[in-house]
This record gives C-alpha cells, structure tokens and sequence, in this order.
C-alpha cells in the first residue's frame, strides 16, 4: 500500500514529533528556518503521514507517485526532517544538516531522495509544478500534483505567471497550499502592499478556493476529501490561515522571528519547553 | 529565403511527429513554421503567453516528466528576463531544455537596445552543462535542430533574425564549436553568427591583396579545448569577431582557453563596446558595424595596427 493512514490524534503527536526532530536537526547545523517550518507543521504531516499523498519511500521516483513540491524552500528543514523520517534517507543524516559532509541543509536541492524540485528561490518550484501538472495531463496520469507556497512568496510575480497559466489551462489535477501565516522576513505582509485579499485573487486567477485553519488537522484532511475525483475543472487553492513559528510562545506570530535562531543552549532549551508544553 | 527559424521549427517538427514527448513553448512569439504543430500536433504546441519566468519553470516540470521542451522567445527576453530559471532548474538541474532566442545581438536593429541581445553570451557561458549554439548560416540551424533533440543537457540556441543561405559546405561541428571555413594561417579570424559575412568579406578583400587568412566559424560554446589548440597550431594572430559585447563573450572565452592552454597567440577581440553606453542608434546592422570598428574596414585595419601583421 502506498498511502500511510493516521488519526488527527496520531498525526497531532506526529506534528509534535517533527517539531521536535526539527529542533534536534537546528541544534546539530545551527541553521534552517524554524518559524517558517512551524507555520506549516500540520500541513506537512498531514500531507505526508495522513495518507493524502502517495509515495513510496523505497522507490522515491515511482511512476505514479503524487507530486509533492515546498516551494517556500526556506522551510527546508521540516522537509528533510520528513523525508528521513518516513525513509527517503537515513535519519543520521540529519546529524549532519548543513555541515561539511552533509547533504541536506536550510533549501531543497534534488540531491536529496523524495525531493521533486531544487527550491529555495521563491517561486520557482510552483511553476515547475503546473508544468509537471500540464504533463501528467498529457500524458493522461492522474497523479495529484502539490505545491506549498508561502504568504510572502505570493509576492513574486511569476507565481502569478503560473497561476494565470494553471487558472486558464484548467489545470484540476493541481492543488496549491498556501500557508498563510501573514507574515514575511520584514514584518506582517499585509503592512507594506496589497496582497489581501488572498483568496480573492487566487480565485480571480482561475482557482477555486478554500480557506482553512491550517493548524487543524481535521479542517486540512477536509480540504483535500475527495482530492482525486473532484468535479471541478479548475485547479484548487487551499489557503491555511497559520501563525507563524506556531508552538513557540515567546516569539510566535512577532515580527522578525522569521531569523529566529536559538543556537544558545538556553533558547534551545527553552524552545523545548515551549513546543511540549512547559511553558515560556 | 527562410528564416532561421523557420529552418529550425520545420526540421524540429520533422521530429516531433515521430515523438509526442518534443514540444515547444512560446512566448507570444511565431513563425509561420510553428503553425503546423498548433494545427497537426496542437498538444506539442504551448503558447504561454507573455510569461518568459513561467515559461521556463513549467519547462522544467515538464522536463522531469520526460518531456523535450523547446523554448521560444525574442533572445532578450529568453535569457535575461528569466535567467535565474534557467538557471536553477535547466542548469542546476541539468534538463534537456533547448531554449531559442531570436535577435542574436543587434539583429532587431530597428527596435532599440530592448530587443538587443548583447550580453547573452556572457550570461549562459556562466550556468554548468550549458551548451550555447551561434549559427552563422541556415546549414548551421538545421544542425541545431538535430542537436537540440538529441543532447541531455540544457541547450540555448541564439539564431539571427534572417535566414542566411550556407556560407560554405565544409562540416559543421557543434561538439566542438569550431568548423573551418578557410584553412587556419598565421593570421586567422575567428568569427561567430551574422560576423562571418564580415570575416569572410575581410578575407576576400585581402586575398584580392594577394594576402591569405584563415577563417573559422565559431558555431558553439564552450569551445572543445584539444580541437581548439589542434585547431590553433598554425596561428600566430587571432582576431576574433562577435555581434556581442566585448565582456564575456567569445573573445573573451579564446583569451581564457588561450591562457588556459598556455599558447603563444596574440589575439584582438573586435565586439560591441558599450561603455559608453546601448546602443541608441539606428541605420541598420552593418552601420553599428562601422561605428562600432567591427566591420571588415576594422577587421584590416586591426591587423595593420598588430605587430607583425602585414595588412
């Protein structure tokens, strides 16, 4: 069987369990974004250990594999933490997480086993996506294709490029997340431009549109039901409402804790104690 | 006489009907040729709109899924508007992406330094398993062509504006880049795309002179360092000849091979200098020729002024 299959109370302790791994991989690289991964924690798990995608760790190129792309690259960390999770590579290798020697570090290289598309550079991996989409439609596969963007990324304006060309190439085997957790590097992204209304414009793009609490498992395992025998012509955008560095109290939700780093063993320990709920 | 493009698309198409996995992608950019894919084999045929970003990304998923796509796009536009695409996904990713700009350097001669593609060269010289294509006459192109649907690697083919009837009918060498079209000499001229009318007009004025210079058609880069340095045993003086500037492009890629190489050749690079500035000009081609000394006038006048050259 390719799916995996979980509860929300498995994959609520799955989530926390990634968190964790996420920490542990910081702690041994010093580097990688934890806020940017946080925000999108549930998410990954859902996608990867709540049977809505199809892969299969022992044969990471498998024909019919859905395709999964993070396009906020940045969020490398849970990725790869993931991955070596589910098996793609071995977990030690995370010990090494951008050091000499390594293979995995802060952004998604195609080096690495289960990854579909070099990220990193905002935007790039959705466009890869649709084009990846418009493939399997001609070739007729009927692999789902998934792409997890950022708030922020959405500034870029070939993610608009693409949108429009999955919007009028009526690409329904696409799904697009977006994980809004309204902040970028700088601050809350709706302070400087115009970028809400989100569903507005994905939907004006052509997509029809969701929105979810994107740290409910339950709202998450909603939007993809009936994933792959939808009736709709249109690719389907999912926007999770998250907060950013979601877990971590003392810095969650505030501006600048996109580079938020606890490379000090106390931060670390605290961070500990925050995510697993012994208070600040 | 076709256009070049249109001397790539047909044998392109001749290909294509046989493999469903060729297909082109175009930037809101045609060619009469390109109508026959759209019309017999429209799934083949990607009009992407006015998208150069999008167009190369979605080249790359297609590529990952076995695909052959085929670029399409004003020179300009295909490698400066979306160069970091074609630079993380084709390059870092090594895909088998052909990517074809048309308007090899001041080619739209009447559009203004918007649709001058003189900095090209030296951008795609930079990116890991790029292969660069220069043809310099239609028999170059077909080539290509066949190339392009070939090669496993990322492929940027820059084609004139015209089409161009067959220089010469010696072999043409795209994996090495260098073809001779008049035997190698002491003094040889080196020239790629629309300059080889210029060499080989420089050459016919000096062998009118009674003086003889060879002349080699640089139709790729990189250039194969063994065929060039077998290639350069005969030449003391090289004038290269490129529609491009002078930074980074094919003259600059010679003086690197030839200090790479560590061979005793003296070289002069006879190219767009801009700076000073685009160009703003207008008047036709051969007029920024002249009045950037890149013309056959400057081809011989370059050799009076080096040492030991009888001009």
């Amino acid at each position: 069987m390719k799916n995996n299959t979980g509860t929300i109370a498995m994959l609520e302790a799955k989530t926390l369990e990634i968190k964790n791994l996420v920490l542990d991989t910081f702690e041994k690289g010093k580097c990688g974004h934890i806020a940017s991964s946080f925000s999108c924690a549930e998410l990954m798990t859902t996608l990867f250990y709540g049977g809505l995608l199809r892969f299969d760790p022992a044969a990471p190129q498998w024909d019919g594999r859905d395709r999964f792309i993070l396009s906020k690259g940045h969020a490398g960390i849970i990725y790869y933490s993931i991955l070596a999770d589910l098996g793609f590579f071995p977990k030690e290798e995370l010990e090494r997480f951008g050091q000499r020697g390594g293979k995995v570090s802060v952004h998604i290289h195609t080096s690495v086993p289960g990854v579909e598309a070099n990220t990193g550079s905002l935007a790039g991996g959705f466009g890869v996506g649709v084009g990846m989409a418009l493939a399997a439609k001609q070739d007729l596969n009927n692999h789902l294709v998934v792409t997890l963007l950022g708030d922020g990324e959405c500034y870029e304006g070939a993610v608009w490029e693409s949108a429009m060309f999955a919007g009028g190439r009526q690409l329904n085997n696409l799904v697009v997340v977006v994980d809004h957790n309204h902040m970028c590097c700088s601050g809350f992204i709706e302070d400087s431009l115009g970028s809400e209304p989100l569903d507005e414009k994905w939907r004006a793009f052509g997509f029809d549109v969701v929105t979810i609490n994107g740290h409910d498992i339950c709202e998450i395992m909603g939007a993809f039901e009936g994933i792959r025998c939808r009736k709709s012509k249109k690719p389907l955008c999912i926007i999770a409402d998250t907060v950013k560095a979601n877990g971590l109290a003392s810095v969650e939700n505030t501006p600048l804790c996109h580079g938020y780093a606890p490379v000090k063993p106390e931060t670390m320990a605290q961070a500990r104690r925050e995510l697993n709920g012994g208070g600040r | 006489m076709p256009t070049m493009r249109d001397v790539f698309f047909n044998k392109l198409y001749s290909y294509a009907q046989k493999d469903r996995n060729i297909v082109v992608l175009s930037a809101d950019f045609s060619a009469p040729s390109l109508d026959q894919f759209r019309l017999n084999i429209p799934n083949q045929y990607i009009f992407t709109g006015i998208c150069e970003q999008n167009m190369v990304l979605l080249a790359a998923g297609m590529a990952l899924e076995g695909k052959r796509p085929v670029c399409y796009a004003i020179a300009p536009f295909i490698t400066m508007r979306c160069f970091e695409q074609t630079r993380l996904y084709a390059a870092g990713m090594d895909l088998p992406i052909t990517l074809v700009g048309v308007g090899a350097g001041a080619a739209y001669d009447d559009s203004g330094y918007t649709h001058h593609a003189v900095e090209d060269i030296a951008l795609m010289r930079t990116l890991p398993h790029m292969r660069i294509v220069q043809p310099c006459d239609n028999q170059d192109v077909a080539q290509a062509a066949e190339y392009a649907v070939n090669t496993r690697h990322p492929l940027y083919i820059r084609m004139d504006r015209y089409g161009v009837d067959s220089f010469y009918t010696g072999e043409r060498n795209l994996e090495t880049g260098l073809s001779v079209v008049s035997a190698p000499q002491p003094v040889t001229l080196l020239a790629s795309g629309s300059m080889m009318r210029v060499a080989l007009e420089a050459r016919d004025r000096l062998c009118e002179q009674g003086r003889t210079v060879g002349v080699l058609n640089a139709n790729a880069l990189p250039l194969e360092p063994k065929t060039f340095r077998r290639t350069m045993e005969p030449v003391r003086t090289l004038i290269t000849l490129e529609e491009h500037v002078l930074p980074g492009g094919l003259g600059s890629h010679v003086l690197e091979l030839i200090s790479d190489l560590g061979l005793a050749i003296q070289v002069k690079r006879l190219g767009f200098d801009l700076s000073e500035g685009y160009i703003k000009d207008f008047g036709g081609r051969d007029y920024f020729y002249q009045i950037y000394h890149m013309d056959a006038d400057a081809v011989l006048e370059t050799m009076r002024g080096m040492g030991g050259v009888k001009a």
